[in-house]
């Protein structure tokens, strides 16, 4: 159980506070509810470069990092399709530099043309790195792509290609900052060793006078039902022969998501999972399977991926998963199956709430769900759960129909990426 | 009005102390680190044996036995295994460490003492199944494929062969050829060798009580055979080749390795190390992140790292760059490591840099699970049970003209080994 208080401050800041006192730390964290789903289809990427040029230095104060540093704390942030998540975790008697930054750069950035000049960089490096450089690094940009015609979840949170974040200009960089980054647009999470009245001083102190703005209305275009399997090949520089199957599933804040979650654990949750057990070990037919959901806000992504051993097709391979799924649609799982995976929920959420940090994490995203009490509710929502939901589910989500296939194929003559081969070596002496 | 130049005042951490840790001793012997805080109901088992690679006789051995632990024993086949532990919703795990085997157990504790006994049954009595070491070797394989098309994974392999040798325990590396010698009696035979009371600790943290005790030497107290613990010396055989290129055609960044042997945790150098390192590269507001990162944008990341681990360590730096800036960013590393051996560093960048590192110290002794990690660091590598509080002390003391005198010992640029590996045309 998390106890927690609320409040809201009158530029419409929402502050949640948890009371932890068996940690010599703070955790503050900040959520703005600006994701990529908000981009221009022009602009992509923008939401995740935008991140970057927040630690770029304020109104006030230069450079975001060095305050945290001698303060003795640490701080970063991450982006995704739905929001844009920033955190610092400090000793809990310097709590008060992290709400000097924070709200500092809530106020206004400094808009420094070398800070964008550099990040664009700094943010193409990370696509090659994340994207480009690995293999199957691109496999999310087919799926968003194959999956979505109409919603922007058609684009992945990095942005469909370097040149879009290369383009970015300092105007609309202004513009997305004084639309977006707004209190009545952000939830401000305290969690570790603080008092709520201490929490609300600071927040009147530093936040408080940061004017609000006009956030525009979220208009997204919901994604149709998809008719008939989408499918592509990728002839690539990859090791393996690999193939996803992505399915259309409910968002994160549906009552179903809960039961589709537990349908992806069945398959894949743990090493006496059906796909890992029964593909991997016992028919020998991958050398690695797994599935997982996207988690997003919007209906999202229900993932299964597959690399087939040497000698086994991926026609074969892919039958063998049909033939899974199909179970799950015909015959509903034993109540111990599903017991071990209520098992498995209720550990991961007890070890998740042992660091300050995830709970304040959590508290933002539940906050942003719409109730921040839902942290408390999870658990049970999971054990709610029956056989026969998870078999509706299955129905529902596991159809040819609603798939997006996409399949890499090694090039026929790839480039001797597995024996690199030595082109220079000099010897010191 | 508020002034928003001013910041709040900084207060600073002074001293650091590892909370109580009690030691029980099982019935055969082993010592028990009991770290007992915490809020939650749940606990941490990890037993720690010394089973890495200092200790086999055939390459690749040791990951494979311990790997192999959970796949079968004498009434358990690994799917049953796998079945017990997924029920009872804990987590059963033999990370790979170079040094040891670590058998590694995550548990709610209403639930321990179902689990306890199939551990035990792992520990004492493994089956090693023939089928499942065909599998092992497959699936690896098959992983290493992968492993080997990236750039980063390819020059780490080859800067830590250059730097311990192809035969060291810390310097060779794993081919498909290496999986597929890997026989069942290597592990039955190094099972046996390693995996006794008297080579194994155990380090037990979060919510403990004495039953959760009385329940672990009931078990483990009687499964773990006696035996002698273990010990070994590896020679390193450093390469005389120093810089090395490799050709990977068609990609679009270059990884880079620099990297030497290091002196370990009992060497009074080790302290100021800890302190160069953080400022070369060991956190955001490093030299290398502001240089090469923040003002040039050639790269995503870059970092340097002390390994340090039983019986030698090793220093790295590395990152993954444009292909257009490689020699630039070599040419800056070694600029930067010039800087630190010629000019004293500031007292603003000393304040920060200690501060960081003392509220980073505060994190790790922060909660059962995170306090366990330190004590098994201090366990594994033999250290004093007031290690940190000795350390941090350390720290604290260490002056600008410390620094560059450890630059000057251990940032010349004769004494690395560089690896780059990518697109070569150019």
């Amino acid at each position: 159980m998390i106890q927690y208080n609320r409040f809201e401050l009158s530029n419409g800041l929402r502050v949640l506070v948890h009371e932890d006192n068996s940690t010599p730390m703070a955790a503050v964290n900040v959520l703005y509810n600006i994701g990529s789903r908000d981009e221009s289809p022009t602009r992509t990427g923008f939401a995740h470069l935008f991140e970057h040029l927040m630690f770029g230095g304020s109104a006030h104060i230069p450079d975001f990092d060095d305050p945290i540093q001698l303060a003795g704390g640490e701080n970063n942030a991450f982006t995704n399709s739905d929001m844009t998540n920033f955190y610092d975790v400090l000793p809990a008697q310097n709590l008060e530099i992290a709400f000097w930054l924070e709200s500092d750069r809530m106020l206004s950035l400094n808009f420094d043309p070398k800070v964008l000049a550099t990040q664009q960089k700094v943010v193409v490096e990370e696509f090659k790195e994340t994207c480009l450089n690995q293999p199957y690094g691109d496999a999310w940009h087919h799926l968003s792509d194959l999956a979505y015609h109409v919603h922007p979840y058609r684009w992945p949170t990095i942005g469909l290609e370097p040149r879009h974040i290369e383009e970015a200009t300092l105007d609309e960089v202004q513009d997305f900052y004084f639309k977006y980054y707004r209190p009545n647009n952000a939830i401000l999470v305290v969690s570790g060793n603080v008092k709520t009245r201490e929490v609300r001083a600071l927040a009147e102190k530093w936040f408080g006078d940061i004017p609000p703005g006009v956030v525009p209305a979220r208009q997204l275009q919901p994604e149709p039902p998809q008719d008939a399997l989408h499918r592509r090949i990728s002839e690539a520089n990859v090791p393996l022969d690999a193939f996803y199957l992505a399915f259309h599933m409910p968002g994160r804040s549906d009552k179903d998501y809960y039961a589709a979650d537990l349908l992806s654990d069945v398959l894949s949750h743990g090493q006496s999972s059906r796909l890992f057990r029964r593909l991997l070990k016992e028919k020998q037919l991958f050398s690695s399977v797994d599935c997982y959901v996207s988690g997003s806000l919007d209906p999202g992504l229900f993932i299964i991926e597959g690399k087939p051993n040497p000698g086994v097709s991926i026609e074969t391979a892919k039958n063998a998963i049909w033939e899974e799924l199909e179970m799950l649609k015909t015959q509903p799982i034993p109540d111990a199956e599903l017991q071990k995976l209520q098992n498995k929920v209720e550990s991961t959420l007890a070890f998740s709430e042992t660091s300050v940090l995830n709970k304040a994490i959590n508290l933002a995203f539940f906050e942003l769900l719409g109730d921040a009490n839902l942290i408390n509710e999870e658990a049970q929502l999971y054990r709610d759960v029956t056989p026969a939901d998870i078999q509706r589910l299955a129905q529902q989500i596991l159809a040819e129909a609603n798939c997006s296939e996409l399949i890499y194929l090694k090039k026929n003559d790839p480039a001797p990426i597995a024996e690199p081969t030595l082109v220079q070596e000099s010897t010191v002496s | 009005m508020l002034n928003r130049t001013q910041p709040p005042l900084i207060r600073e951490i002074d001293f650091l102390q590892l909370p109580p840790v009690e030691i029980f001793t099982l019935d055969n012997g082993i010592p028990v680190y009991v770290v007992n805080m915490g809020t939650q109901e749940v606990l941490k088992l990890e037993l720690i044996f010394f089973a890495g690679r200092p200790f086999e006789q055939k390459q690749l051995v040791a990951r494979a036995t311990a790997a192999m632990l959970k796949e079968g024993t004498r009434s358990y086949d690994s799917a049953a295994v796998a079945e017990i532990f997924d029920f009872y919703g804990s987590s059963f795990r033999t990370p790979f460490n170079t040094d040891t085997a670590n058998v590694e157990l995550h548990s709610l504790n209403k639930y321990f003492e179902q689990v306890l006994p199939v551990v035990a049954e792992i520990l004492a009595e493994p089956s090693f199944p023939q089928k499942e070491l065909d599998t092992f070797i497959r699936v690896n394989q098959q992983n290493l494929q992968v492993d080997l098309t990236k750039n980063d994974t390819v020059a780490y392999r080859m800067v830590t062969e250059l730097i311990f040798g192809p035969e060291h325990p810390y310097g060779y590396n794993s081919y498909p050829e290496t999986y597929g010698a890997l026989l069942r009696e290597d592990l039955v035979q190094h099972y046996e060798r390693c995996f006794t009371a008297g080579n194994c600790k155990i380090v037990l943290s979060g919510k403990i009580d004495s039953q959760i005790l009385s329940a672990l030497n009931q078990y483990i107290g009687q499964a773990i055979r006696p035996g002698a613990a273990l010990t070994a010396q590896p020679q390193r055989q450093p390469s005389t080749t120093r810089r090395m290129h490799i050709h990977h055609p068609d990609t679009v960044q270059k990884a880079i390795r620099l990297g030497r042997d290091m002196c370990n945790r009992f060497h009074p150098d080790y302290p100021g190390m800890y302190m160069v390192n953080t400022i070369l590269g060991g956190y955001f507001s490093s030299r290398l992140m502001e240089n090469i990162r923040e003002d040039k944008g050639y790269t995503y990341n870059i970092y340097s790292t002390l390994d340090t681990m039983c019986f030698d360590s090793s220093f790295h730096i590395g990152t993954e760059v444009n292909n257009e800036f490689a020699n630039q960013t070599l040419d800056e590393v070694y600029r930067e490591m010039e800087l630190l051996r010629r000019e004293p560093v500031d007292a603003e960048e000393m304040a920060m840099v200690r501060n960081y590192v003392m509220g980073g110290f505060l994190t790790m002794l922060d909660g059962p699970f995170n306090v366990s990690e330190v004590v098994k660091t201090i366990v594994t590598e033999g250290l004093p049970m007031d290690y940190i509080e000795t350390l941090t002390r350390a720290l604290q003391a260490i002056t600008p003209d410390d620094i560059m005198e450890l630059s000057q010992k251990y940032l010349n640029p004769d004494d690395y080994w560089e690896v780059i590996v990518g697109e070569m045309k150019d």
